[in-house]
């Protein structure tokens, strides 16, 4: 393989690869899903829910967050964590209203 | 009079973030007329890309920083935070596009490299630039469309301006 074809190769694999991920628009309602990564410094964490869809949410300043029925701190949220989330839509921003720690 | 209660935690951003736009476009300009240029002063259009692609690159990183702290803020007052995060996605690419140029441009420092080398690390460079100006643009647009449609990081007055009297 020419060099120039491994520089245009390589940057376009570069440019495909190094993109962040997407982050999907749901309905309000209730979801399921795994905690993919969270952001304790925004108070904002990544859900993956159980279809597949990557959902991106700020705590506010009425957002519960709870295990087995109690108010839990933030610090107990962990990636890998299966949470509920009830979310509400609001234009295309997702206002997460609870969120349930599972297990 | 310069007032203290302006600089928000999401002004910084607005503060940082056209120093990378101006300093990276020019770069990439500059490096261009490097290449089609035929005087002498080839070498100099040279190295003013190369002072500008650093001096780009460093305010892109810090806008990047600045960037991050204004999303935790501003994520949470707009309509379509999709925009932001698109904005948020070209941003890091570009940057990581010219930060790959400047370390190609560093390589070339290397005086021992084969001058077939030294040419396909120059013509890189120059790619990875141009490449970075579209997201670049792209990038711009995206803040442009945060602030301007959607009030990203804008003060929002009372109706009656009951704080500037």
């Amino acid at each position: 393989m020419k060099p120039y074809k491994i520089i245009v190769t390589a940057l376009a694999f570069f440019v495909l690869t190094s993109c962040g991920e997407k982050t999907d628009v749901v309905e309000s309602g209730v979801y399921q899903g795994i905690v993919h990564e969270v952001e304790a410094d925004k108070s904002e964490i990544y859900v993956k829910t159980d279809d597949g869809k990557l959902l991106e949410l700020y705590f506010t300043e009425t957002t519960t967050l709870t295990k087995d029925g109690q108010t839990v701190s933030f610090n107990e949220l962990a990636e890998g964590k299966k949470v509920e989330v009830e979310v509400k839509k609001e234009g295309k921003r997702l206002d997460p209203v609870s969120v349930k720690i599972l297990e | 009079m310069f007032d203290i209660g302006f600089v928000r935690t999401e002004v910084w951003h607005a503060l940082s973030v056209h120093f990378p736009v101006a300093l990276l476009f020019f770069s990439t300009l500059t490096m261009f007329t490097s290449f089609v240029i035929k005087s002498d002063s080839k070498q100099s259009w040279r190295s003013a890309a190369s002072g500008l692609l650093y001096a780009g690159t460093i305010a892109a990183w810090i806008s990047i920083y600045t960037g991050n702290l204004a999303d935790g803020i501003v994520s949470r007052k707009i309509c379509d935070p999709t925009i932001l995060k698109d904005h948020e996605i070209a941003a890091q690419t570009m940057t990581y596009l010219f930060t790959g140029a400047v370390v190609l441009n560093l390589i070339l420092m290397f005086e021992a490299l084969k001058s077939r080398l030294r040419l396909i690390l120059s013509f890189a460079i120059l790619l990875l630039m141009m490449v970075g100006s579209s997201y670049l643009v792209y990038t711009g647009h995206m803040g442009a469309s945060l602030v301007y449609q959607q009030g990203a990081g804008v003060y929002k007055h009372s109706v009656d301006c009951d704080e500037y009297k």
